[in-house]
């Protein structure tokens, strides 16, 4: 199962979340908002040098006995988390890279879309099947 | 867009993404000041007008065209030449009426689209090219030629193609020596 949630500071509420299969859907929502406390960590971590583009993928945020929790940010502190069965242990980092690479472009096309108002919830049918895609290569 | 060489040294062109972004922007705060769509789009036609009106200098100094004989040629001119330079696609011209005064552009790709998806719920009939009908009618009325430039079909309301539809509407002069 997965999910993947982005969030805008400095409310860092979601901008959107999606997860297969739906069913303990709030326990990941749980674990999705705890890892964006070690995001932040991480971010002030890393100071003033994180302009670099191999810097905005965070890696393993922290693993749990069911999940691994993957991060990202952008130069714009948008953060995309992601949240992986532990058992899934096929998904080697690269592919993890990749994921959130295609997710950032997702991304930076909806915010080119003249109507989509920064900081609302994403309702893009170009961007629900390039997540679903991705999800059906994971799971 | 770029300038040909000839006229200036310079021939740097402006990013793409810079002109359909101000683009976007242009509508997006057009649907913000006008409540109905009806608005927005006659807003948008009156700009394309002005723009109109003034680029068909550019586009006569900047293309090596012969005077048109008839309405099929300009619109042969406008699909193959114009739209070719400023916006870097050629629609297919079809004449659609005996009596050859109507014709149609069909674009398969729109540029001005390229990063909005689709229309939002509340926007349904909103034109967001019709910039471009302004355009051509502008610069038509420049060379003498009375038109009605509208969009039959839109990428963006669900239609297949986008289509852009053009009715001359009186018989071109033949006295003076003008070019389209």
């Amino acid at each position: 199962a997965r999910l993947g949630i982005i969030c805008r500071p400095p409310q860092n509420y979601p901008l959107y979340i999606r997860s297969v299969p739906t069913e303990n859907e709030l326990k990941f929502h749980y674990t999705v908002h705890t890892s964006l406390d070690v995001v932040d960590e991480k971010i002030s971590a890393m100071g003033k040098a994180m302009v670099d583009q191999r810097e905005l993928y965070l890696g393993l945020l922290y693993p749990t006995e069911d999940y691994k929790v993957y991060g990202y940010v952008t130069n714009s502190k948008v953060k995309f988390v992601m949240v992986v069965d532990s058992s899934n242990t096929a998904l080697r980092d690269n592919e993890i890279r990749s994921m959130f690479r295609k997710l950032h472009n997702s991304y930076t096309d909806i915010m080119c879309n003249p109507f989509y108002n920064p900081g609302d919830r994403i309702h893009s049918r170009a961007f629900d099947n390039m997540v679903n895609s991705m999800m059906m290569q994971v799971c | 867009m770029s300038r040909t060489p000839g006229r200036k040294q310079d021939s740097h062109k402006i990013s793409r993404e810079l002109f359909v972004l101000t683009y976007g922007a242009l509508v997006a705060q057009l649907c913000k000041d006008y409540e109905k769509d009806e608005d927005v789009n006659s807003c948008l036609d009156k700009m394309g007008y002005g723009i109109g009106i003034r680029l068909i200098d550019d586009f006569l100094a900047h293309s090596d065209v012969k005077r048109c004989r008839s309405y099929s040629e300009t619109a042969d001119m406008i699909a193959q030449v114009a739209f070719k330079m400023y916006l870097g696609v050629t629609p297919t011209v079809s004449c659609s009426s005996a009596a050859g005064n109507e014709f149609s552009l069909i674009l398969d790709k729109n540029p001005l689209v390229d990063f909005v998806e689709e229309l939002p719920a509340e926007r349904a009939s909103l034109c967001y090219c019709n910039l471009l009908c302004g355009v051509i009618r502008g610069a038509l009325e420049m060379v003498h030629l009375a038109a009605e430039v509208t969009f039959l079909q839109d990428r963006l309301k669900g239609d297949a193609v986008t289509e852009i539809g053009i009715t001359f509407l009186r018989k071109a002069e033949d006295k003076k020596a003008k070019k389209k």
